[in-house]
């Protein structure tokens, strides 16, 4: 309970950060209301990945990984660009309709589904980069005497939050306009070029903007 | 077609005397140059505040005289460009030594405001009631009064009769006689919507004018911060840079107001005004003979084949009149919102010069006569501050 | 109803004028200055912190000058940013001595967070931390009658 509480306060904080990626990416995708919920669901579940994986690496860790200051920088800068080159990737990409009687292989079935994961390792980049629940889990996993603790305080944390993302895909309702999906792509590339330009800056040495 | 026939057929000429009356309620507006000049007592600033004033009178009149109205105000438009670093940079000297703002000069909110920071602007001040532009908040207001009404008025004619720095690549997009490049995919007309979706959202989570900040051209004939950080000076770079490409050589090659129409996200604002904006451009379709003379005419790619069905100008237009001047079957004409159309294109025409020159006299004018005196200064005396 | 609107449309036109008037003109008139910080005064609105400093929340007198800590700034548009910076500012510049060495509470509980050693003449600064929060010195500057400095910070609640 308490870590779902604390996600409804802090929910709020992880849209304000998520949304200049999110509403760019949903509106180039063009896709209707429903599409844009599954698209949503990558995202969060790699946000989720990303904290869990966090949470572990707290856990086993501890503290030490936090105390390394020069760490933080390279992190968050990664991300960005992570974040960054896959934001171009979907503005870039042709999203092609599917094809009907056309027989593939495995491996070019396999293939053409790559862009599916772009929202979740967005979400996944997104995760790492700047969400308050990154240092929660972090703090959390490190005084917690267990893993499954830890692990349980960021589920319902990640709920907490969640619940601001839900509206998003409304978005979808406003892609029947053709141009809109072209703005979205423009605005993705960009809030891409904003992130790909902070994130070689913070790699540079932790200049700040 | 011969160039004979390319000329307006029924160009709404006005007898003379009926011009005159028209234009007599423009001569307090017009005076606005004088009278500021005049509360100074310096006899180089009263000279070109009577000169630019008559000239102002002059002006409207021959608008209305003679019908047209793109060449006249694209005239007052780049006057106007041109005199505004005239003006401001020399009085940014008077106050603080310099046009680079230093970080002092932010922590103290001195930045001068000017209406393009309202997409950065408006959603934090919205929401939790702060400015995020160092600069006096009370300027601040005062521009946000005059661009919302001006903007309800005219919609986007802000951009063609009150923007200050449109001007300089409506300059360069008349130079060159014939394009070079000739064709500009239509997609890139949705760029300064991206753009101010960005800078919204990204102003909005950083708290910095991020427009202002980064991709502005006119910080070259305007103020900028100081270079003193990596991320300041590699933003000094990119301003003479995108100015050099979005508004000197891409509207020199194309004749188009590239900056305009395909980069300013104030712009994309101020299109959503053209929608509940009692004024609009619109094509009789009865005279309209498929010329598209007004598509390649248009600076700012405001009409398409679409408006030739619809009659209807798109909602980029920045009701600049290049159309209707250059419509040869008079088919384009200002039209009011609900009226019909052709019926009475002369009177819709004159209801929305009102406004429109009441916005560059009240506003633009004063600017071109203390830029005129500045000039005048240094002439006589070598220095313009 | 063609009429109707023909007659609203025109009517909508013909009063675009004194609203082009009012809005261009009349902020010229004397009562408009009283009009304008009237509303700033009504709406509350104010820079960001990030430009100005925030509020001044500690005030240490020294005899001939005083010391202004404002509060630390981590504002963003929801929430709070991971880093932000505290200013702290002496007044009047003309009467500052030549050294100014002082410690100060940043996050008001008591223990000096950071140390400030200023030469105002010269405005050369140096920074000693006593907290894991304090980052590095910003810079140090001229503002409206005060000399201030700025220590950027990392915040403790995120």
């Amino acid at each position: 309970m308490h870590g779902f509480l604390l996600g409804l306060a802090n929910g709020t904080s992880c849209l304000a950060l998520c949304a200049p990626v999110l509403i760019p990416f949903l509106l180039s995708e063009g896709d209707n209301v429903r599409q844009n919920l599954v698209t949503l669901a990558k995202f969060l579940g790699g946000r989720l990945l990303g904290y869990l994986l966090f949470g572990l690496l707290a856990w086993a860790v501890g503290g030490l990984l936090l105390a390394a200051g020069g760490y933080q920088a390279l992190l968050i800068g990664g991300t960005y660009v992570g974040l960054s080159l896959l934001l171009l990737v979907a503005a870039f990409r042709k999203k092609k309709p599917a094809h009907g009687a056309c027989v593939l292989s495995d491996a070019q079935v396999r293939f053409r589904r790559w862009p599916a994961l772009i929202p979740l390792g967005m979400g996944l980049m997104a995760g790492l980069k700047v969400c308050p629940p990154l240092l929660l889990a972090f703090t959390g996993a490190a005084s917690s005497g267990t893993l499954g603790g830890s692990l349980l305080l960021f589920a319902t944390f990640f709920l907490g939050t969640t619940l601001y993302f839900l509206p998003l895909p409304l978005l979808g309702a406003f892609t029947r306009m053709p141009d809109l999906r072209i703005v979205g792509r423009f605005a993705a590339v960009i809030v891409a070029l904003y992130y790909l330009g902070s994130g070689i800056l913070l790699l540079a040495g932790g200049v700040q903007l | 077609m011969t160039a004979q026939a390319l000329t307006r057929e029924d160009a709404p000429r006005m007898a003379t005397w009926k011009a005159l009356l028209l234009a007599l309620p423009i001569i307090p507006v017009a005076a606005s140059p004088v009278m500021s000049a005049l509360s100074s007592g310096d006899l180089l600033a009263i000279i070109p505040g009577f000169a630019i004033s008559i000239l102002l009178i002059v002006v409207f009149f021959r608008m209305l005289v003679t019908g047209r109205t793109h060449r006249y105000r694209s005239a007052l438009f780049i006057s106007l460009a041109i005199a505004v670093p005239l003006h401001l940079i020399p009085q940014l000297f008077e106050l603080y030594g310099t046009n680079m703002l230093t970080p002092e000069m932010t922590y103290a909110a001195k930045a001068r405001f000017c209406p393009m920071t309202v997409g950065a602007v408006l959603l934090p001040a919205v929401l939790k009631g702060v400015v995020v532009f160092p600069g006096v908040i009370a300027e601040g207001v005062v521009w946000f009064f005059m661009w919302i009404g001006a903007s309800l008025v005219i919609g986007r004619g802000w951009c063609s009769w009150g923007c200050v720095f449109g001007g300089w690549d409506e300059f360069f997009s008349r130079l060159r006689k014939k394009p070079v490049i000739k064709h500009v995919d239509r997609k890139w007309r949705f760029l300064p919507f991206a753009i101010l979706l960005a800078i919204v959202l990204l102003s909005a989570i950083t708290f910095h004018p991020i427009y202002c900040e980064w991709l502005c051209p006119f910080k070259v004939v305007s103020e900028f911060e100081a270079p003193t950080s990596l991320a300041t000076t590699i933003a000094l770079v990119i301003f003479p840079l995108t100015f050099l490409g979005l508004v000197v050589a891409l509207p020199l090659l194309t004749k188009k107001r590239i900056q305009c129409a395909l980069w300013c996200p104030f712009g994309a604002l101020q299109s959503f005004f053209n929608k509940i904006n009692i004024f609009e451009l619109r094509i009789d379709l009865d005279k309209c003979s498929q010329c598209k003379r007004c598509l390649r005419e248009c600076p700012t790619f405001s009409l398409d084949e679409g408006s030739l069905v619809s009659g209807k100008a798109l909602m980029s237009c920045t009701r600049c009149g290049q159309c209707v001047d250059a419509c040869p079957k008079g088919a384009m004409s200002y039209h009011i919102k609900g009226t019909r159309i052709s019926v009475s294109p002369n009177t819709a025409r004159l209801l929305f010069l009102y406004p429109a020159y009441i916005l560059f006299c009240g506003f633009g004018a004063v600017v071109v006569s203390d830029a005129v005196w500045r000039v005048l200064r240094l002439i006589t005396t070598g220095s313009m501050i | 109803m063609a009429k109707v609107k023909s007659v609203l449309g025109y009517s909508v036109a013909a009063l675009c004028i004194p609203v082009m008037m009012v809005a261009v003109l009349g902020l010229r008139l004397p009562m408009a200055p009283a009009l304008i910080l009237g509303f700033v005064s009504a709406t509350g609105l104010k820079h960001s912190a990030n430009w100005t400093g925030g509020e001044v929340v500690q005030t240490l007198e020294h005899g001939t000058y005083r010391t202004e800590v404002h509060r630390p700034v981590f504002d963003a548009l929801i929430g709070e940013h991971k880093k932000g910076f505290i200013q702290v500012a002496w007044r009047p510049p003309a009467a500052l001595p030549a050294r100014i060495d002082e410690e100060i509470d940043a996050d008001a509980d008591g223990q000096a967070d950071f140390r400030i050693r200023l030469e105002p003449a010269t405005k050369q600064a140096s920074l000693t931390s006593y907290s894991p929060n304090v980052i590095e010195l910003q810079g140090v500057y001229n503002l409206d009658e005060t000399l201030a400095v700025r220590v950027r910070l990392k915040n403790p609640r995120r």
